[in-house]
Parts: structure tokens; sequence; C-alpha cells
């Protein structure tokens, strides 16, 4: 399953919105998740994806923003094991879009 | 002074949805306390409830229903309704001149009980984000305000059973000084999570299950009673200043002319005759009425041993020998107690009745207590009395006595 298609399962059945709304440059806000509601659909990530979110707060504007962040999280998460596995040390954490 | 008209109700309860049919149950006299069924009732020593029939997806959109505990799904559906039912144009009002006065007991208790649950039952630190907005007290009120627009105050009153007869009243009085031309005001609560229900129980005021009939186990004024059931549910009016209200052409409910607020200060628990009978004294004052012009009493009523016996000594104390000519009408016999919905869900039902010349009947009652010798409208409803001026008693937990009284219009 594709970033994408893991991230639309999530909005879908906790937010309720038509697949075919989703998008990838179609705006968060316009389906009903605010600023507020970012730090909510981030926490459906984490668990989703299994991956750890940086404390601070990040904007995401669009699903492809979302569908861009999530990758490079994992990509760093998984360097980071691998890193760690061969007894190096971590980097640092992705820098969130802007 | 200015005058203070009702002119919308609404209502969300375990009698019903809407004020019709609320009405009309609490005229059968039909209990909506039942057994509750959930995997964790079998800890609980009554599983007894009063249950809201509410579906929020029915009412909101699904990012905006994750933000709103049950309390404050009921508490912005309700005003919905009470607002519609005033026909008031919002948006073509001064807001600042519109107020929010909302009373709680226990605000988002099923929120903070799910985030109990994840930290401590399960040993997880996954706290939803929205747990601090949903469970805080104030959120009912704030969504009911960002719902109109309203950016007069926006306040919530939190003084346990008494709570929303306070916000009532408070917003009465700021009609009434001139301070704003409108206020929804009311009380919601939703307390029904496992958490709470076994808090409520080791304090050892819930009713014993009445081993027959269930749904009969909440018995005020009776020798048996045991205690209360809690119940859920909101229930919001429009207050409108009296001559707006004429001049825009609405229909109008009755008219709100006294509050009384006099606390006990005397302990946590238990009421004083002295505090109930002051505050009482206290909104007929307000009302400039005398003891002999009240109808109908809807009683605090709770079915516990100690309110019901101090609330009829207080109200003797107040009326003296009149005491015994009013009904007095006990309705949490069948919708449980709704702690800091209550108030508002009592002064809304007694003021339908009046407006149809009906006194509610105090359900369950079958032999009174002999500390409870006035008359309750025992089991079966009064019709076609007249009632010019109601009271609606709202005592609690902190010793904070309210008490309304309405009038009608005709």
């Amino acid at each position: 399953m594709t970033t994408l298609e893991q991230l639309s399962k999530i909005l879908v059945k906790n937010y309720k919105i038509d697949p075919a709304r989703l998008t990838l440059d179609g705006p968060l806000a316009e389906l009903g998740i605010d600023s507020l509601g970012m730090a909510e659909l981030l926490f459906f990530i984490e668990d989703e994806f299994k991956v750890q979110l940086p404390f601070d707060p990040v904007a995401l504007p669009t699903l492809g923003d979302a569908v861009c962040y999530i990758d490079r999280l994992l990509a760093a998460q998984n360097a980071t094991e691998k890193s760690t596995i061969a007894g190096v040390v971590p980097p640092a954490s992705p820098h969130p879009p802007a | 002074m200015r005058r203070v008209a009702v002119t919308g109700i609404g209502i969300i309860s375990p009698l019903g949805n809407s004020i019709a049919e609320a009405l009309s149950n609490a005229t059968a006299g039909r209990s909506a306390i039942c057994r509750i069924d959930e995997p964790w009732c079998r800890r609980l020593v009554s599983p007894l409830a009063a249950r809201v029939a509410f579906n929020g997806d029915e009412h909101f959109a699904p990012p905006k229903l994750r933000m709103l505990d049950r309390v404050s799904q009921f508490a912005v559906v309700a005003a919905r309704q009470a607002i519609a039912d005033a026909a008031v144009d919002i948006a073509i009002t001064d807001r600042q001149r519109i107020g929010v006065f909302l009373g709680t007991g226990m605000g988002g208790s099923q929120t903070t009980d799910d985030g109990y649950q994840t930290l401590y039952a399960e040993q997880s630190d996954r706290i939803k984000p929205f747990t601090i907005l949903m469970g805080m007290t104030n959120a009912p009120a704030a969504w009911i305000g960002i719902e109109y627009g309203v950016t007069g105050p926006n306040l919530t009153y939190s003084t346990a059973c008494s709570s929303s007869a306070v916000a009532i009243g408070e917003a009465w009085m700021r009609l009434r000084q001139g301070d704003l031309d409108i206020a929804i005001a009311g009380g919601a609560e939703a307390p029904l999570s496992f958490g709470a229900l076994k808090a409520w129980e080791a304090l050892h005021t819930l009713a014993s299950e009445d081993p027959t009939n269930p749904s009969s186990s909440c018995k005020p004024f009776a020798k048996n009673r045991s205690g209360m059931v809690l119940g859920e549910g909101a229930a919001v009016v429009v207050l409108e200043e009296w001559e707006r209200a004429i001049k825009r052409g609405a229909t109008i409910h009755g008219e709100l002319i006294g509050y009384g607020v006099v606390t006990d200060a005397a302990h946590i628990t238990r009421p004083t005759v002295d505090g109930q009978a002051a505050a009482m004294r206290a909104a007929l004052k307000a009302a400039a009425c005398a003891t002999v012009s009240i109808d109908n009493i809807n009683a605090h009523g709770t079915g516990t041993q100690v309110n019901d016996a101090v609330e009829t000594a207080a109200i003797k104390e107040v009326f003296g020998d009149v005491a015994y000519s009013i009904p007095i009408s006990a309705t949490k016999a069948i919708h449980g107690h709704l702690l800091g919905a209550s108030g508002a869900i009592e002064f809304a039902l007694a003021l339908l009745a009046m407006q149809r010349d009906v006194l509610l009947p105090t359900m369950h009652l079958e032999v009174a207590a002999e500390d409870c010798d006035l008359d309750y409208v025992p089991n079966c409803a009064r019709h076609n009395v007249k009632i010019s001026t109601f009271m609606s008693n709202s005592f609690a937990f902190g010793g904070t006595n309210a008490v309304l009284v309405g009038r009608s219009t005709e």
C-alpha cells in the first residue's frame, strides 16, 4: 500500500471523507482539517505508519505535502535504524517542510 | 428593570429530543430510566441510567464531531432547537448584546474517562490530542458561541446540580439590568461513563434497583426511596428582553420573573433547610411574588433520603400552611438526575406544562414518607389546571441553592 493509500484510509475512516475528494494538491483545510485538526491527523499518522513525529508543529497545507512529509520521515527512520544496527551515530531528525 | 421573556426552548433528554416529545412523556409519566448493559456494568451495584437516544453523526460533520464530547453535542443541538423555536435572527442582531450562559457539573467527563483508560488501564502514553478541548468544562458554551458568532459574554457555571439554574438566573440578571438583549442559557451533562457512575456509586447516593421494575427505581418523596439515578442531556432556553420580543412578534412561552441564589456554607453534601428556604424566599422577593401566587413547584426532588426531607421542610418553612395546597412535581423520577443540566430541563418542563395547563406527576410514589407530607401530584398528571406562576428548585453539593420563578403570559 502506498503512503497516499494509507493516508487516504485514515481520512476516509476517521473523517468520513469521500475518497473521490482526496487529491494530492487538494488543501486539507477544504476537507475540514484545519491547523487544530492537523494535530489529531498527525497523531493518527504516527499510529498508522509506526513513526514518531518531531514534537514541533508542522504545516502541511495539502495531502501531497503530508505524503512527502511522511515519506521523508520514514526514510529518515529507516536510515536511523540501519545506522544504529551498524553502530553508527543516528542522523538528526528531518526538517519539516515550510 | 426590564422584563425577560422566554422565547425559545430546546431539549435533548432521556424523555425525548424535542419539546413536544419530552413534555408528552413527562405528562404521561413514562420513565426513561432503565438498566444499562455495557460489559463494565457488571461492576456497578445498580446498573441504572436515563440515556438520551442521540447520534452525533446526524448533527455534525465528521471533522467537527471529532472535537465534541457528548456533552457539547447535546448543548449545541439543544441550542439550535431553542434558537429555531425562538425564530430569532441572530445574524441581524448586535451579537455583542447576546450572551451564552451554560451550566454543567462534570463537563466532558467521558473524554476524561477515556484519557484515564488510555493512560492507566492500557498503560499507553497515546492520549488523544483533543482531550483538553473536549474535556474542558466551558467547551459546550464555547461551541454554541462559535456556531452563532455570539460575541457577548460566554460564561460557564459549575455549581454541581444547580449549575444550569444558576446559568439561567445569571443570564436573567444581565437582561434585566440592560446589559444584554438576548441570552442563550441552560445546561448540559453527559456523565454516564464508567468512571463517573462508579464515583457516584461510591458516594452512596444512587438508587438501588427496583426488583420488579427497574424504570421505577427513582422514587422522590416516597417512603421506600433509595436515591437518585443519573441521567444525561441538555436543555437550553432563549431569554429575550420583553419589549424586543413583543416588537418582533415572537411567540413567548412565558416570563422569567425571579431568581434567588443562596449558599448553605455548612456542609459539602448535606443540604440545609435554612439555605434552601432562603433561596426560595430570595427568588420570591426578586419576583415580587407572594407565596400564595405560586401554583406549582418543580422540586429538586432527587429521591435521596436527605434531599427530599430537607426540601419538604424548606418548602413548609417558606410557604407555611400554604405549602399543603401547592402541587409539587418531581420529574427526576423519570428523566433521572441530569446534574448540571437538571435545573434547565426542569425549568423548561415546568414552563411547558404551565402553557398547557398541566401539573406534571411525581412518579413511583406509592406511599409518601412521613416527613414528606405535601401534595406531590403522585403518579398521575392533572389536566386543565390553570397555572399562572411556578417555582423551580435546584440545590447542589457545595451548597449553592438556586431557584427560578416563571409566569404565564396570560
